[in-house]
């Protein structure tokens, strides 16, 4: 099959979200020889664009993002060690630890920011819902993150995202982290009283604050 | 119908299944089958939809998928299944004519059909996030003083003695309690203490702080709202809370906002998954009215035009089949005392009570600026409500397009408006520009389309 085909099989897979196309396009394309690197790069992530694309026009949804997302991350699971034993690195925009806080069982926005985090190469730690402000400071130390991003839906759970910067505080760590807030009750007001770096007033507005907050670091992983 | 001891042994018993498999593996896939069996689509060009076929396809869609998908519990990742026996049989048996409140403030909640005449219940009282505690009784007595409100849904209390409300926390016990005192000192100052709380404490998460709230009222007046989660879940915090309410015979209003762009997809997957609820709401929550609003992923509003259709197409189509009453709920994209508001309250409102629904008058800007919240728009709203009893959908649906003229472009940077202590006077009223505005509403709203208002409230 030409590279361009094997290249288009790849995409079409991720936007179909799915993930035994993607991983049976992934094999075909390593046994004709396409670079790993290749395989992400022209195939996988124009696949991702897209979908980014089609979420923010309303022609897809959160299924359709998650589904894509998780074809992306079965192929990488593949990849990856590949691009690894072969001396290289996969150029990762940064890390990131999401979660729902503490009180809060809301994860349909948390959920489409994660999809929308990995479609824009982040390497996304989610850690659920109705997660303690400790947590997110104990997770972003272990994997060595670059965002913290916290979602809360209801006017009596926001208080935690407060939380969370008060603990990275507790521990001397703030410097080391952008955090991003968001969510049904949170507004740029808030943020702004809380000291966070970022609030996203849709999901889409979550990766591009990411990025930015990643740049502003001075470095991608 | 099914005992809920039965469904809580299938909440601890039922089939295993993952969170991800349960939304990916067979939410999504079964919820599209139906919507392609029925041929349930979005039609954007009318926002009311005025097909009586369509509406029964939706319902058939929507008990095919509950049958198929079920229910899931959060905390023991099992599904909660029902046969469609057991569906029919809750149908044939669930509670209709409830009766709310007491004494002379007592209202039944009506079974309605589309274009019903029947006047459609009414509650609210624009109950937003408050910083001081007076606001909540005189919002809440500014609400009640209008003859067509039936019942209250109380504004949040965000901070007890400046300590921020936090769920889970004394201070959401606290914050809950007070919250129903100041609500019934409201409801006695404006002469109506028997007026029923619907939603007894609006910012309550967790089974603790409802319950404290609760037992502060009065058991006999007041009433839980219980919601479930996105989409078809639930967890054992809300089985207490269910389990609970049980034994006083709550009339608990049964949340469920359906979302746009999540696991339902488009207008089409919420119009049916929002139908798919009113069975649930009667076996698992039990509740005596299904408390639907549907709002899209990003931005919190009800007032966009396909939200508008998902519930007006999802009223149809329950409200034809099921006794259990349904009072959707609103959330307008911008802040009170502003025009576009007051257009936003009129287009929901119109399309809810014309599709069969009754109405709690909701809040504006979406409910999450402090203090940007207030009576008069569900006032409005009331109103408007009586005046569309008995219209025809397609009658509606030109109104609707109206007004989705008026305001459809403007939702994404809508107006904030004006925060309530600079509408409000020293006592405790409106003042002259918020009841100016009022008045000029309802008379655009009579001289454009029509309408006929009846003078109820203090205000006009």
């Amino acid at each position: 099959m030409a590279k361009e085909a094997v290249f288009e099989s790849l995409k079409s897979a991720i936007i179909d979200g799915e993930r035994d196309k993607t991983l049976a396009a992934v094999d075909a394309a390593l046994k004709q020889g396409i670079a790993p690197a290749d395989i992400i790069e022209k195939g996988m992530s124009p696949g991702m664009k897209e979908v980014g694309e089609k979420f923010a026009r309303y022609e897809i949804y959160l299924p359709e993002m998650m589904m894509a997302a998780e074809a992306w991350e079965g192929a990488m699971k593949v990849l990856e060690p590949k691009i690894m034993a072969a001396g290289g690195e996969r150029k990762k925009t940064g890390k990131v630890v999401l979660g729902t806080v503490a009180g809060d069982i809301h994860s349909i926005g948390k959920n489409i920011v994660g999809a929308m985090l990995k479609m824009s190469g982040f390497e996304v730690y989610d850690l659920g819902i109705d997660v303690p402000a400790s947590h997110f400071v104990t997770k972003a130390e272990e994997v060595g993150a670059d965002v913290i991003a916290a979602s809360a839906l209801m006017s009596t759970t926001m208080t935690q995202q407060k939380n969370i910067i008060e603990h990275l505080n507790a521990r001397g760590v703030r410097a080391k982290y952008a955090v991003l807030v968001g969510g049904g009750s949170t507004t740029q007001d808030w943020a702004d009283q809380i000291g966070a770096d970022g609030y996203g007033r849709t999901a889409g507005d979550a990766a591009t604050l990411a990025i930015k907050a990643v740049a502003k670091k001075g470095g991608k992983k | 119908m099914l005992s809920f001891s039965e469904v809580v042994y299938r909440a601890l018993n039922g089939p295993i299944c993952t969170e991800r498999d349960f939304d990916l593996a067979i939410f999504v896939p079964n919820l599209r089958k139906v919507l392609q069996k029925y041929d349930i689509k979005y039609d954007p060009q009318n926002p009311i939809p005025a097909d009586d076929d369509f509406a029964d396809r939706i319902w058939e869609a929507a008990m095919e998928f509950l049958v198929a998908t079920g229910m899931f519990c959060l905390d023991t990742e099992r599904r909660i299944l029902f046969t469609r026996e057991e569906i029919e049989g809750a149908l044939q048996t669930g509670p209709s004519g409830s009766v709310y409140g007491d004494g002379k403030d007592a209202r039944i909640m009506p079974r309605r059909y589309p274009e019903d005449k029947t006047p459609p219940w009414c509650s609210g009282c624009g109950a937003g996030p408050v910083s001081k505690e007076e606001y909540v009784i005189n919002i809440v007595k500014t609400y009640a003083e209008d003859a067509l409100s039936d019942g209250i849904t109380a504004p949040c209390i965000t901070n007890v003695d400046g300590l921020p409300v936090q769920a889970g926390s004394p201070t959401a016990i606290e914050g809950a309690i007070r919250t129903i005192i100041l609500t019934r000192e409201g409801l006695r100052r404006a002469g109506r203490p028997g007026l029923a709380v619907v939603n007894e404490v609006a910012s309550a998460i967790k089974a603790a702080e409802h319950i404290a709230g609760h037992r502060f009222g009065d058991p006999k007046v007041d009433h839980l709202e219980i919601g479930l989660i996105h989409e078809l879940k639930i967890d054992l915090d809300a089985l207490n809370k269910i389990m609970y309410t049980q034994s006083l015979n709550n009339l608990t209003f049964a949340e469920n906002g359906v979302i746009i762009g999540g696991y339902a997809g488009g207008p089409a997957g919420v119009a049916v998954v929002t139908a798919a609820y009113n069975p649930v709401d009667m076996l698992v929550v039990r509740g005596a009215a299904q408390h639907p609003f549907i709002v899209p992923i990003e931005k919190g509003t009800t007032s966009r035009r396909d939200c508008i259709w998902a519930r007006a197409a999802g009223l149809q189509a329950l409200s034809r089949h099921s006794p259990l009453p349904a009072v959707g709920s609103g959330y307008s994209s911008a802040g009170p005392m502003t025009k576009m508001s007051y257009y936003e309250f009129a287009a929901w409102v119109i399309a809810n009570v014309v599709s069969g629904g009754s109405c709690e008058m909701g809040v504006p800007y979406r409910g999450v600026l402090i203090d940007h919240c207030g009576p008069m728009e569900d006032i409005f709203a009331n109103g408007i409500a009586h005046a569309v009893a008995g219209m025809s959908r397609k009658e509606a649906n030109k109104i609707v397009l109206a007004l989705l003229a008026k305001y459809e472009d403007k939702i994404p940077d809508p107006p904030t408006g004006k925060p309530y202590p600079e509408y409000y006077d020293t006592t405790a009223r409106p003042n002259k520009e918020c009841i100016a505005l009022y008045r000029e509403m309802r008379k655009e709203m009579s001289d454009e389309f029509g309408l006929k208002f009846r003078k109820t409230s203090p205000y006009g």
